[in-house]
């Protein structure tokens, strides 16, 4: 009898600990405001204060977003030092087992955030660019086999065809890494096979088809590889029969991170529960059209399991929203001549789909959650229904989905490679918006020997504001 | 039941240890299906015994009079794997080194520091220590090759087949002493 009630209150100082009803976005208001404006020595000044995130449950945003905020500062080898700590994070991540089960009878949040699978690759993306833009191709090569090995992992985790499984633009990074280190047939390799993916998986999952650039890229890397035989082949598939290799003096190869990636937030429908046959419970909504069975544990003594009366349960779940790009093209222009910024990765449609693609298994934990705290509840109120109906209050209030995300994620990607002429060379920005007319406009300026490649990675920040 | 759970979930968390076992590198371990370190030795080892051991080989050392220097130039990849031209290259090398039936000049990777050694000493090194220029062992054969791969996949079943063609050529004379294939094929089910 005394150990059932410690429990109870144990149960509920527990669950006191996660009263909160604000989304993780929110709870990091003042980092993303102060981001979102791209005042970004204030953000990494809000980060450098926050020491308890970075040992909590969220570390690995915590660290990808130093990493990020460090590298648009310029302070790269500081930028490398958070995200490869945030690497290791993820190769050394295990689940925790409690953690699980605790979360299973309060709150998401009580399990360590371990980032999703594009969140992973992305990761070592910004390390990468990071050494490019130090000349350090040689670390940049690491990162390179790093992804190829993450990529590896992606792909045989998922047996389904029609799940993300394979990234484009991470193939078409490593390609542009082997190049740096003129590795032109593992170019051509890396390149090759971004070509299968957006023509195979991204033209009809997100929209994406193949960059025009990469075509160029694959006919360069089979003519300086030796291939004749897939270099003419290429040239007749993209009809590019009068395309002719020609050396340039320099190279830039300039990465557009264009707006924002979408930040989770949460929605929440309501449930009854109708007793079926053999301790099975359906969890039912009739606006939706769901219908969830679960089969609950029948105690013994009883021969009735505690879900037996017809209730309505709050079931909240994590959804994305959309933070609009606010320009959509752009191009360089250089000595007369432009060059396209061509759409590799849609990070957007990518965060949606990939929690589309586990939204039955979402529905289950979420159902899973609530149906086990509100089992708790029915235990805890055969002692004293006071204390009932407080957990009862309180397990309304911890019920959250989990909203945690990498918020500092650029909408989308684009790439292009641009030919530089030794010593000085301007090259011109001009980002499109058809939003108030909006052109942006940015000048860079090179100074480069014979033979030198640049990498430059410009981010824009802003975003369409949505008026509900 | 929720004693049952806690002791559940304590059970699993002792099963998610990471664990580490030292295995001999000449073990062979096939994981992912795609290649690896095993595909590179046995490829290596069978194909240098072959042309180390081919009648045309022995007629071109009788007819050259010494014992050939080989030189290992590339090895083309033209699979969608990333595979380690480097580490692959090294173990023909070692294979014809150990062999004792042919030279081993140094290939491209290491020549270029050699000559930044040699330059070094031709300003530092003392004149009777110094190493001279013009004095580099010719190579007489050229080791190099292409692979490719073939992949047949249905449902969760897969079989991929490597082909390691290799070719060794006189470099005076672009002459083909030897010409060799090597194949590989794996079936993979998930």
């Amino acid at each position: 009898m005394h150990k059932l009630i410690q429990f109870k209150y144990l149960y509920i100082i527990y669950l006191l600990l996660f009263t909160s009803c604000t989304t993780y976005y929110e709870v990091n208001r003042e980092f993303n405001a102060a981001f979102e404006r791209g005042n970004l020595e204030e953000a990494a000044a809000i980060m450098a204060k926050n020491k308890k995130a970075a040992k909590g449950k969220a570390r690995f945003l915590y660290l990808a977003n130093r990493g990020v905020v460090l590298s648009m500062l310029g302070n790269y080898e500081e930028s490398n030092q958070y995200l490869e700590e945030a690497y290791i994070f993820t190769e050394d991540y295990q689940v925790n087992y409690l953690n699980e089960a605790a979360a299973l009878l309060t709150n998401p949040n009580a399990v360590v955030y371990k980032g999703e699978d594009h969140e992973r690759l992305l990761l070592l993306y910004y390390k990468a660019i990071n050494y490019l833009q130090m000349g350090k191709y040689d670390e940049a090569l690491v990162e390179c086999k790093r992804l190829n090995i993450r990529l590896q992992q992606l792909s045989d985790k998922y047996k389904s065809d029609k799940k993300y499984d394979e990234d484009a633009f991470i193939h078409v990074l490593m390609g542009i890494i082997y190049e740096a280190q003129r590795d032109y047939n593992n170019a051509f390799i890396a390149y090759r096979n971004a070509l299968d993916i957006y023509r195979n998986d991204y033209q009809a999952m997100f929209q994406v088809s193949v960059p025009d650039q990469l075509k160029e890229d694959i006919l360069r890397t089979a003519y300086l590889t030796g291939f004749n035989e897939e270099y003419n082949q290429y040239k007749r598939e993209f009809g590019m029969e009068d395309y002719a290799y020609k050396a340039n003096e320099g190279t830039l190869v300039f990465f557009w991170n264009n707006g924002l990636g979408p930040y989770k937030s949460e929605w929440s429908i309501n449930f009854a529960v109708v007793e079926g046959q053999g301790g099975v419970f359906n969890f039912t909504n009739e606006e939706y059209g769901f219908t969830f069975p679960f089969s609950v544990p029948v105690s013994e003594e009883e021969n009735r399991s505690s879900l037996s009366d017809l209730e309505v349960f709050r079931v909240a779940f994590p959804k994305y929203v959309e933070r609009d790009k606010f320009y959509n093209s752009a191009s360089l222009y250089i000595d007369g001549d432009n060059y396209n910024l061509d759409l590799a990765e849609d990070v957007n449609a990518l965060a949606f789909k990939t929690l589309r693609q586990r939204m039955l298994l979402e529905f289950g934990r979420s159902l899973l959650r609530v149906a086990l705290k509100k089992a708790a509840e029915k235990q805890i109120e055969k002692e004293s229904e006071g204390i009932a109906v407080a957990v009862s209050f309180l397990n309304a209030l911890t019920e959250k989905a989990d909203t945690r995300n990498w918020q500092t994620l650029p909408h989308s990607i684009h790439y292009t490679r641009v030919p530089l002429k030794e010593g000085q060379n301007e090259v011109k920005l001009k980002l499109q918006s058809p939003y108030n007319n909006g052109t942006e406009e940015r000048v860079f300026n090179y100074d480069i020997n014979s033979g030198e490649t640049v990498f430059q990675p410009f981010y824009s920040l802003e975003y369409k504001h949505k008026i509900n | 039941m929720t004693g049952m759970a806690i002791v559940a979930s304590l059970v699993l968390s002792a099963c998610s240890q990471r664990t580490v076992t030292r295995v001999d590198p000449d073990q062979q371990i096939d994981l992912s299906g795609r290649w690896n370190d095993v595909d590179s030795k046995k490829v290596a080892n069978k194909t240098v015994q072959q042309f180390l051991n081919s009648t045309r080989y022995e007629q071109y050392t009788a007819d050259n009079g010494k014992t050939p220097a080989i030189i290992v130039g590339y090895i083309n990849n033209k699979t969608s794997e990333h595979i380690d031209a480097d580490n692959f290259i090294k173990k023909f090398e070692i294979e014809i080194f150990n062999s004792g039936l042919a030279d081993l000049v140094e290939s491209r990777e290491f020549r270029e520091r050699l000559r930044e050694e040699r330059a070094d000493q031709q300003e530092f090194a003392s004149p009777e220590s110094t190493a001279k220029w013009g004095k580099e062992y010719g190579a007489d054969l050229m080791l190099f090759g292409t692979m490719t791969s073939e992949t047949d996949t249905y449902n969760n079943k897969k079989v991929v087949n490597y082909i390691v063609t290799l070719y060794l050529t006189d470099i005076e004379t672009n002459k083909r002493v030897w010409y060799g294939q090597e194949e590989i094929k794996k079936f993979i089910e998930n």
